[in-house]
């Protein structure tokens, strides 16, 4: 039982940080149907810099480490802004309508991204630690749950409740959630979508960011390698959850992290494949996705 | 209000409309009448500005607004009620009009009240998704977001199509309400609606400008009608 | 890519004033350049220069195959690599575990030709009725699963480190091939690629890749006038398939190594996208001038690391390049030059 306990436990972070990577393409792709293959760069650039941040103004050791750990985070946020809006603004813009070559120059983008990372910070991984207040654990019955762990869930959901409010309540989420069914209409009523689909982009790789970011403790250390690996995992959580849905792509994002735990502990080389039949089966129920609009 | 001089659009290779001209005078109803695939919802599209390869002149209030985009023609003051009606179906009849709302000011929630009376039944649907109202509702909350801003002029395509007759009915009294304060221009099949709407028609065929006139004409021209509508 | 069925378009009326002297022109060209080629194992004798040509030959084959799901089908692929990987794995663990250097020549073709076939049907009939963005991810997903069956079946592939077959390699495969001599495997590399080349041809010239190309250019149309759009895709989903298949089979017997990164990873798709963008999508030639471009130069841009370490980072600026040419000039080096040279004679004869 404690076993079960513990990869549910692990299986819930895992996938809230693959909430955060996954919610920005789902928008992204539900809004401007463009499959963005730079997001997962995107969020190891995120990493990258939040943590270099991080190290920079003294990292865990200093008496600062909890007050560095936010600074560094707070980077990772500014850095995907500006990536956001420069890929935005000079390659996706370029290409909207046209699927062939919005992936092919978000794959471009991702090419030169992930080799900038190695540029900037070397080809080697870069070992990160949590700060002191999120180290350790604590025992609920004999299961042990890290601190960490708890924050990245509070976080991620946290996240979740502020971007689905935004979405219910505020004018532009009503014009996001209006975008991703039928853009041109929106356009008819007087709206530039343009401008709304460079503030989603933004604002999902601000987020694919924070979520790169966070990722670096989690392992213990953010390496060259992790874009590539977690965006497959994402588009799947995308596809799982259907386009545009938020909601969906938390709850496919769960349920992919709660897989990965449960493989990462009986068979690791199988997690990818589980993965891919939880999605065959879904989208063989549901082509759209758990929440997708039928489109 | 509305002027388009020699139209032509292509989408893709074709070559639809092959010159069409136009002119909705001010505080008018103009109906656009045609059979199936003549041109009459291209034309629509064309001024609202969903095909920049066309060529010709569109005027509204005697500024050109050629190949602007979408949106920019909505801020004009055009409002366009789509041939399928385009309800934001996961959206709630509230939403759907406030994705339209330009300002979410006084004068605007009064325009949306007088809409609202003017459609009782969108009130009572008010917190219903999109993808749940009835043919009749959809239509109608279609009308009302082109119009819930200040809207000088109206487009409306086809807005009898699948609805049942009492609808059909309703829309037509909301339109004669409409018309005193909006100038229309209204695609209608139903000859019934057309005919008590419209003080101008323009009838377009294969891509073209036809045959215009005061509606009158028509309603005593059956040979016209039959030429052209293929009813009597 | 529609300027490019423009261009043939416009070739056929023009060609038709002089067939003749126009054909046997082209065709004499060609006969030069491939003579050409045929001499040059006479002429350097470097087994350096030899291998690049050799290696420029194979990710030929590999680009052209991948070009015919971009450039002629409008699909993207992120898996073609798992094909090419399969072939190259095949011709490895034959050339390890069959004695007689014939018979497991034939089995890894065998081999090779029956997975790739089966493997791009089902992955076809999987994913390409989904979005074409759909096709992408799935494709990426499949052929990381064989990356990852590569890296762990570790008693048959040897992991991630691969293994090196050169001993295993036949010394007189029908009794005058010699697959340890660079000139050999130079001249297998180079007639596969005039073979495929003609293949290719003759396929994208036939009905069923007119069809092909028709759909690309606006499937509603192809599917309302009554084709089966689906089948012709997996028609040029297997063809492709195939084809990388044996591409890796002949690069398995150049680099003597197989390995997950060295032939099945998903860098591996990403460069032959490379050398189709740069090369020229849609056309012919393209994926060959591509490969040519890319290999030639990551080999001396790859020597300069040694100068400055900002050099190993030059994927970087294949990247950038790869970026512009979408931007500015999508139909890559070949569809650009034949745009112009198309234009120019335009404006001459009218
Ligand atoms: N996207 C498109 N691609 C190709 N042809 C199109 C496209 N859209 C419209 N057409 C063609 O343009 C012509 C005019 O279409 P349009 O929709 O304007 O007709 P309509 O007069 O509104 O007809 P209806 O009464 O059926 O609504 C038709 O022949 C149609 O087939
Ligand atoms: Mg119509």
């Amino acid at each position: 039982m404690e076993l079960h306990l513990t990869l549910i436990f692990n299986g819930l972070a895992t996938g809230m940080l693959i909430f955060l990577l996954a919610a920005g393409l789902s928008l992204i792709f539900g809004l401007m149907s463009v499959l963005n293959f730079a997001h997962g760069a995107l969020f190891m650039f995120g990493a990258y810099m939040g943590t270099w941040v991080y190290i920079l103004i003294g990292g865990w050791n200093s008496p600062w480490g909890n007050l560095n750990f936010f600074v560094g985070m707070i980077a990772a946020a500014l850095i995907g802004v500006v990536l956001g809006y420069l890929v935005e603004r000079f390659t996706v813009r370029q290409v909207y309508g046209n699927h062939l070559r919005q992936i092919l120059i978000t794959t471009g983008v991702m090419l030169v991204v992930a080799e900038l990372v190695k540029v900037f910070w070397g080809p080697n991984l870069i070992r990160v630690v949590q700060p002191e207040f999120l180290q350790g654990h604590f025992l609920v019955g004999d299961v042990r749950l890290t601190y960490y762990r708890v924050f990245i869930i509070l976080f991620s959901t946290m996240i979740l409740i502020l971007l689905l409010f935004m979405l219910k309540k505020s004018k532009i989420g009503v014009v996001v959630r209006a975008g991703v069914e039928n853009s041109q209409m929106v356009q008819a009523l007087g709206i530039n979508i343009r401008k709304v689909f460079t503030l989603v982009f933004i604002f999902g790789t601000m987020l694919a960011c924070i979520g790169g970011y966070m990722w670096g403790p989690f392992q213990g250390q953010v390496n060259p390698g992790m874009g590539l690996d977690l965006m497959l995992i994402a588009f799947i959580v995308v596809a799982i959850g259907g386009l545009g849905s938020v909601a969906g792509s938390a709850i496919a994002a769960v349920l992919v992290g709660l897989s990965e735990a449960y493989m990462a502990y009986y068979f690791p080389p199988g997690s990818l494949a589980v993965n891919m039949l939880i999605m065959a089966a879904v989208l063989l129920i549901k082509p759209t996705g758990l929440l997708g609009a039928g489109r | 209000m509305l002027k388009i001089k020699d139209l032509h659009t292509h989408i893709e290779q074709f070559h639809i409309l092959q010159g069409v001209n136009l002119e909705v005078p001010d505080n008018s109803v103009t109906v656009v009448l045609g059979r199936n695939g003549a041109g009459k919802t291209t034309t629509i599209r064309s001024v609202m500005g969903f095909y920049p390869n066309m060529s010709g002149e569109i005027l509204f209030q005697g500024k050109s607004i050629a190949k602007l985009p979408p949106y920019t023609v909505a801020k004009q003051g055009i409002g366009y009620v789509p041939e399928d009606q385009d309800i934001f179906a996961g959206l709630t009849v509230e939403e759907n009009m406030r994705v339209a709302m330009r300002r979410e000011d006084d004068t605007t929630l009064e325009r949306q009240e007088w809409l609202l009376d003017l459609f009782p039944d969108l009130r009572e649907a008010w917190k219903r998704k999109g993808g749940h109202l009835s043919g009749g509702q959809k239509q109608m909350l279609s009308i009302a977001r082109a119009l819930v801003n200040e809207t000088p002029l109206l487009l409306v395509d086809e807005p009898s199509k699948g609805l049942a007759p009492i609808m059909v009915e309703k829309v037509m009294e909301a339109m004669n309400v409409i018309r005193e304060t909006t100038t229309i221009l209204l695609v209608e099949q139903n000859f019934i609606m057309a005919s008590q709407l419209g003080d101008y028609f323009y009838m377009i065929d294969e891509g073209r400008t036809v045959f215009q006139g005061e509606m009158q004409l028509l309603k005593d021209d059956e040979v016209l009608r039959k030429k052209y509508l293929g009813i009597a | 890519m529609k300027t490019t069925t423009k261009v043939t378009a416009y070739t056929n009326p023009s060609s038709g004033l002089n067939p003749l002297r126009i054909i046997t022109w082209q065709k004499g060209a060609w006969i030069v350049c491939c003579l050409m080629l045929f001499a040059v194992p006479l002429l350097i004798t470097k087994n350096s220069y030899l291998f690049l040509l050799t290696n420029i030959f194979i990710w030929s084959v590999f680009a052209m195959s991948y070009n015919l799901l971009l450039g002629f089908t409008g699909i993207i692929s992120f898996g073609h690599a798992m094909f090419f990987g399969i072939g190259a794995y095949s011709l490895a663990l034959t050339a390890r575990h069959v004695p007689g250097g014939e018979v497991g020549f034939i089995l890894a073709i065998l081999a090779t030709v029956v997975i790739c076939f089966v493997l791009s049907l089902i992955v076809g009939l999987l994913s390409l009725r989904l979005r074409d963005t759909f096709y992408a991810l799935i494709t990426l997903a499949v052929a990381t699963i064989f990356v990852i069956i590569a890296e762990q079946w570790r008693s048959m592939t040897m992991g991630n480190d691969g293994f090196n077959f050169t001993a295993s390699l036949s010394r007189d495969l029908f009794g005058f091939i010699n697959l340890l001599d660079r000139r050999h495997v130079y001249y297998i590399a180079l007639i596969f690629l005039i073979g495929m080349f003609l293949l290719l041809k003759r396929f994208i010239d036939s009905p069923v890749g007119r069809t092909l190309q028709a759909i690309r250019d606006n499937e509603a149309r192809a599917a309302s006038l009554g084709y089966a759009v689906l089948n012709y895709k997996l028609i040029s989903n297997i063809l492709a398939g195939v084809m990388a298949g044996l591409a890796g089979v002949v690069y398995a017997i150049s680099i003597r190594f197989v390995s997950p990164d060295s032939v099945l990873g998903v860098e591996n798709t990403i460069d032959v996208l490379l050398m189709t963008v740069i090369g020229g999508v849609g056309t012919l030639l393209g994926p060959i001038i591509g490969a040519a471009v890319v290999e030639v130069s990551s080999h001396y841009l790859m020597g300069l690391a040694n100068i400055h370490p900002i050099f190993e980072r030059w994927v970087i600026l294949f990247g950038v390049v790869f970026i512009l040419i979408i931007l500015f000039f999508p139909a890559g080096i070949v569809g650009t030059i034949k745009q112009k040279f198309l234009s120019k004679k335009k404006g001459v004869s009218s």
